[in-house]
């Protein structure tokens, strides 16, 4: 059996006395698209925090890609963040620089200081970011201010960033919670065909159920911290959905 | 749309690629411009000449540094220095009330909002009587404290009276101006509900306006009181009393070790108040000191996740203290407010009046003012050259981050507090050791006082920046310098550039007091015609140095646009 790209057993969170997460246990394989979905507070962004690497669990075991990121150097570490790319519901773009240089900084993790600097004042690396952007489908906005751009169109900037990183996963948190529903569905088939063409792993937090079904194949249900269920999209019935998301008992 | 299978296909490169076009969008002349005009400033102030330092005053700035290890601490001199640093900071607070009062009356008269509401339909229209308010303001706020101070000493004889209002009419001035642009910039639409609703305008404001623009009309007032702590010890080095006019006999009589502890006074007194100011901020929840050149419509973005509504038992413990502090230290000072009335007086300001006018234009006058004005501004041009330079490099060790260890913050931090709590004559007079009289060592003065200030301010600026795009970058696997490089730095560099511009608009009227000391340019020549009382001459120079600071509030503004 094949190294899983993400594993997780046993894992607990806790910030103060609130558990964000307990006893999380899960597996995801390589190529596949999972959902997390659950009610605002269900622990969505902690998990993806987790799978990032950017937060250690208070106990219990993670491993990314078949490495412990806890017992890592912080060199080690970056190394391994290098290939998981995360593209947020906010974007956390830099609104000042040009399309060109958000999307370069996907190379950071790979460049010199150097190399990093020159290419703020020359741009290095320019057929690359165009291809990039021309693969989520903006092919003109190479040299545009990143602020001058709507919502959506950022969004796909964030996406063609970790285009460049080149990760072997990718993990997105509410990537559609900013933009119209329009765009949202364009975002999502991209990240789906994104994924699909080039082979990458794909986990992403959803408040849009429908997606969910129509995007992945398979959906983990969270709530109050624990996954509720695990299942191919297929098998999730609307009623384990309207379950997950019933106020009673979630301010508990 | 759909998501073009586009790897297979040759991609034109959009547009042709031009550098730094992004950072700096449509700022590329102004940055051409600012390096030449440094370049020029440079030359003109002497900065290439090989016959700049005084090789006989190291002795003495070795003297002066030895010293620092020898304070003088008898009980005497310590009392004397308890008094002049309650002096100072008296005259500070009875300053600062002054220009609140002026800044309000002045500041809602000349906010747009406050002249729309009282008009009906609320919109526009042509004839904006807030602009001639403005206009009105615009001249007390060209003319420095200490210049204010000198004409009223002649007016009023010396009396606390004087430093009073030398304070608090510029201050007032300057606290209008911000006053009714924070009222202008505050969003309206509680307002407007309010009057819709048929509220008649004095409520609606109250009611629908004023709250909102409370944090930051009170975190800047406090701002006001560190500006008001470092104005007061200038006024002091010119006569009126107080910590600078103390480490002024120090240093001329030779006295170092009696300098250092004064000095010391200073830093406690600036760094408490600054401190508190900061403290205060965070109270009401408005983090950033001074906003400067915000983009119309940010105000209300950054109001929507910064903000918090300041706590009721707070601003009634602050407006206790303020009750307090202002009647006391109008009885430690004693002014004498019958001067203002006086016979005397009248007879002295209807002479002075009458003497200034008409002031001496004649053709070589102007020449000399234009030379003067010239260098003036070359000095004014280096200062901010070097004070942003450098402000730049020391923000970021300054700026207080989550991570990482503490003393780079601390030392910076201490640091630029010392080089803003000396004022900028005193730095003047101590590059005068080792340096000829001119241009150059006025213009370091300025540079090393204005770097406290503007150091502190662009780190503010960087520990105010949304932290997400760097967060983002570092969990990609980016180093912490390169991600830098990536987020911090092109994120606050706007920001950090519109500060520089708006400091050199003070400096140029801070070029007049560092003259006082013999530092050369327009306020030199003050300083001889107001000995010799050569009033036209004094208002001919007054009329260049008016002239000058409006040039470079204008220059200023333009440069600023492009940074928004």
């Amino acid at each position: 059996m094949p190294e899983p790209v993400f594993e997780l057993k046993g894992v607990t969170v806790r910030y103060g006395a609130f558990a964000a997460l307990s006893k999380v246990s899960l597996r995801i394989e390589a190529g596949e698209r999972v959902a997390l979905i659950g009610p605002s507070g269900a622990g969505k962004s902690t998990l993806l925090s987790l799978l990032n690497g950017s937060l250690a669990p208070t106990e219990g075991e993670v491993r990314l890609l078949g490495q412990d990121p806890t017992r890592l150097s912080t060199r080690a570490l970056r190394r391994l963040q290098r290939q998981i790319g995360t593209v947020y519901q906010q974007f956390h773009l830099v609104p000042n620089l040009s399309v060109i240089h958000n999307v370069n900084a996907g190379h950071l993790g790979r460049w010199s200081l150097l190399q990093a600097v020159v290419s703020l004042i020359v741009p290095l690396e320019r057929s690359r970011a165009a291809r990039a952007l021309a693969e989520v489908g903006i092919a003109d906005k190479l040299y545009a201010r990143t602020d001058t751009l709507s919502g959506g169109q950022q969004q796909r900037v964030a996406i063609a960033r970790v285009l460049v990183q080149d990760p072997v996963a990718i993990l997105a948190d509410e990537p559609i919670s900013s933009v119209d529903p329009e765009r949202s569905r364009e975002i999502m088939t991209l990240l789906r065909e994104l994924c699909d063409r080039f082979d990458k792993t794909l986990v992403v937090s959803l408040h849009a159920i429908e997606y969910a079904y129509s995007h992945c194949e398979r959906m983990i249900g969270l709530r109050a911290g624990q996954v509720v269920f695990d299942l191919p999209a297929a098998q999730v019935s609307p009623q384990m959905v309207e379950a997950l998301y019933r106020i009673r008992d979630v301010d508990v | 749309m759909s998501v073009p299978s586009a790897a297979q296909r040759a991609l034109p490169l959009p547009e042709a690629f031009s550098p730094w076009r992004s950072l700096l969008r449509g700022a590329r002349l102004v940055a051409l411009l600012t390096l030449l005009a440094v370049a020029w400033a440079a030359t003109q102030t002497g900065v290439f000449r090989g016959d700049l330092i005084n090789a006989g005053g190291w002795a003495l700035v070795q003297q002066f540094f030895a010293a620092a290890l020898r304070p003088e601490l008898s009980p005497a001199f310590l009392r004397l220095t308890l008094e002049s640093t309650l002096v100072t900071f008296a005259y500070a607070v009875c300053g600062l009330a002054l220009s609140l009062v002026i800044g309000l009356a002045g500041g809602v008269l000349s906010s747009e909002v406050w002249w729309l509401v009282h008009q009906r339909p609320f919109v526009a229209r042509p004839g904006s009587p807030w602009l001639i308010a403005r206009g009105a303001l615009a001249l007390p706020r060209a003319i420095h404290e200490v210049l204010w101070g000198l004409f009223l000493v002649r007016i009023l004889g010396l009396d606390p009276l004087v430093a009073i209002l030398a304070l608090g009419i510029p201050f007032g001035a300057i606290t209008a101006k911000v006053f009714s642009e924070i009222l202008d910039e505050t969003p309206r639409d509680a307002l407007r509900a309010l009057l819709n609703s048929g509220a008649p305008p004095g409520h609606a404001l109250l009611y629908g306006l004023l709250p909102r623009a409370l944090p930051n009309l009170l975190s800047y007032t406090f701002y006001r009181l560190e500006c008001a702590i470092r104005s007061a010890t200038v006024l002091g080095v010119i006569g009126a009393g107080g910590l600078g006019y103390q480490v002024l006999l120090s240093l001329q009589s030779l006295r170092y070790g009696e300098m250092w502890t004064l000095i010391a006074a200073l830093v406690l007194l600036s760094g408490i108040t600054d401190w508190l100011s900061a403290r205060v901020r965070q109270v009401l929840g408005a983090p950033a000191r001074l906003e400067v050149n915000l983009a119309p419509g940010c105000e209300a973005q950054a109001a929507q996740l910064t903000r918090a509504t300041p706590s009721s038992r707070g601003l009634l413990a602050l407006l206790g203290l303020a009750v307090l502090v202002v009647p006391l230290a109008l009885v430690y000072l004693q002014p004498d407010f019958g001067r203002l009335v006086s016979p005397r007086t009248q007879a002295l300001l209807g002479q002075m009046l009458a003497e200034m006018f008409p002031p001496d234009l004649s053709g070589d006058q102007i020449a000399r003012l234009l030379q003067l004005s010239l260098q003036t501004l070359a000095m004014s041009i280096v200062a901010m050259a070097i004070a942003g330079l450098f402000g730049l490099a020391l923000a970021h060790p300054a700026a207080r981050r989550e991570r990482g260890p503490r003393w780079p913050y601390w030392l910076t931090r201490g640091g630029l507090l010392v080089l803003r709590a000396v004022p900028a004559p005193v730095w003047a007079l101590l590059f005068l050791f080792v340096m000829f009289p001119g241009p150059l060592p006025g213009a370091l003065a300025l540079a090393v006082h204005n770097l406290g200030i503007l150091g502190r301010l662009i780190a503010e600026a960087v520990e105010n920046v949304d932290q997400r795009p760097t967060r983002a970058l570092q969990h990609a696997g980016a180093p912490p310098l390169h991600a830098f490089f990536y987020s911090t730095l092109p994120m606050t560099i706007p920001q950090s550039l519109a500060y520089i511009f708006y400091r050199w608009e003070i400096c140029a009227r801070e070029t007049v007091i560092v003259g006082f000391v013999g530092a050369g340019g327009l306020g030199r020549l003050l300083t001889e015609q107001l000995s010799s009382f050569d009033y036209p001459g004094l208002s001919a120079t007054l009329i260049a140095l008016f002239g000058l600071t409006f040039v470079v509030d204008m220059l200023s503004t333009v440069a600023r646009r492009p940074l928004r």
